[in-house]
């Protein structure tokens, strides 16, 4: 159902950020999305095809997704660390650190327009 | 098999590069939530936890403790019913049930769409019971202030690993059903120490709804957190 949503809001938030004739020449969607931002890029490509049912318009258009694994940065000693099995401490000095860097991230990263 | 595309490229592609949060629509009616409860200082409190750890029951027994020195409202969110609204009202406290209709958590724009239902001028808390479901509702900002998850002791000790988005978004961690430790095989040491890999800041407490274990504590926060928004 979740993905439902973001799908919607990814839509909502493009149809707000261009003009139509501009969206009328969409072509490509690409997502940056972090380990930790519990989305699972088949079941979103799933929700967006189910999008396409009542939006035909957007039928064309391309979604790409990315996942981005997760790193943290210490803000003692700034080494980053790649996080595994979500021991948010940092490699170097042994410290706990919420300073996720990368891993987070729900982006619209870029959008592609036939020229 | 799906097939191939035959369709040749041709003209040139424009890109934007936009990097706009996916949610970014969610999170714009967050912050007109948040402004909302600044304005009359209102704390705002987001309740997560799996289904059946006890949010309800710790609602109805904070509202039992509070309702004589501070004013509480409820919001909560459930698929289907009214259930939990219903229970929380016969503590004698506003409550006030979102049907999300198989929605499995609630977004900024439900909690907005209801808001004007409250007097918040004379609310000095309003929870937001969230639909049991630790997976989605943790990417979902509400507005809230804080976030406070409930781990039942009945539902094993290896949740925060399992779910580490919500314990590393949350501020508070209750360990709900303690008067039941005896009985079951959770150790609230291994849950803390996971949730602390996750999060180390984040706060731990033993609450018990039935034998009252750890509820002064955490009406003091409340209070304490109440206190400070009203400035």
């Amino acid at each position: 159902m979740h993905e439902t949503s973001i799908v919607n809001s990814i839509m909502r938030t493009l149809e707000q950020e261009f003009e139509r004739e501009k969206l009328n020449k969409m072509k490509a969607i690409h997502l940056k999305v972090g380990i930790l931002s519990n989305i699972e890029p088949r079941l979103l490509h799933n929700a967006y095809s189910a999008y396409h049912l009542t939006h035909p318009g957007y039928h064309h258009v391309e979604l790409h997704i990315e996942s981005t694994p997760l790193k943290i940065q210490c803000e003692v000693c700034n080494h980053i660390t790649d996080v595994q099995n979500y021991r948010f401490i940092c490699e170097n000095c042994d410290r706990p650190s919420k300073n996720v860097i990368q891993g987070e991230e729900m982006l619209i990263h870029k959008v592609e327009f036939e020229d | 098999m799906v097939e191939k595309s035959t369709k040749t490229a041709r003209g040139t592609v424009q890109c934007e590069n936009t990097n706009i949060h996916l949610l970014k629509a969610n999170d714009f009616v967050a912050d007109i939530i948040k402004k909302e409860m600044a304005k009359t200082g209102t704390l705002l409190i987001n309740i997560t936890s799996s289904a059946g750890s006890g949010k309800t029951t710790l609602m109805q027994k904070t509202a039992e403790k509070l309702k004589d020195k501070i004013n509480i409202a409820v919001m909560v969110g459930d698929l289907e019913t009214e259930r939990d609204a219903e229970r929380i009202r016969e503590t004698g406290i506003q409550a006030l049930q979102i049907v999300t209709g198989g929605i499995c958590h609630l977004e900024a724009q439900m909690v907005h769409q209801v808001l004007d239902q409250f007097d918040l001028e004379n609310i000095d808390l309003l929870f937001i019971e969230n639909v049991g479901n630790l997976v989605c509702p943790s990417s979902f900002d509400l507005g809230e202030d804080y976030r406070v998850t409930l781990m039942a002791t009945t539902e094993g000790d290896d949740k925060p690993k399992k779910y580490p988005k919500m314990f590393l978004t949350s501020d508070m961690m209750l360990v709900s059903k303690a008067d039941l430790l005896p009985y079951v095989p959770f150790s609230v040491e291994a849950v803390t120490k996971d949730a602390r890999e996750v999060n180390h800041e984040i706060e731990v407490l033993q609450i018990s709804s039935i034998t009252d274990e750890g509820i002064d504590q955490w009406c003091d926060w409340l209070l304490k957190k109440v206190k400070q928004k009203k400035g």
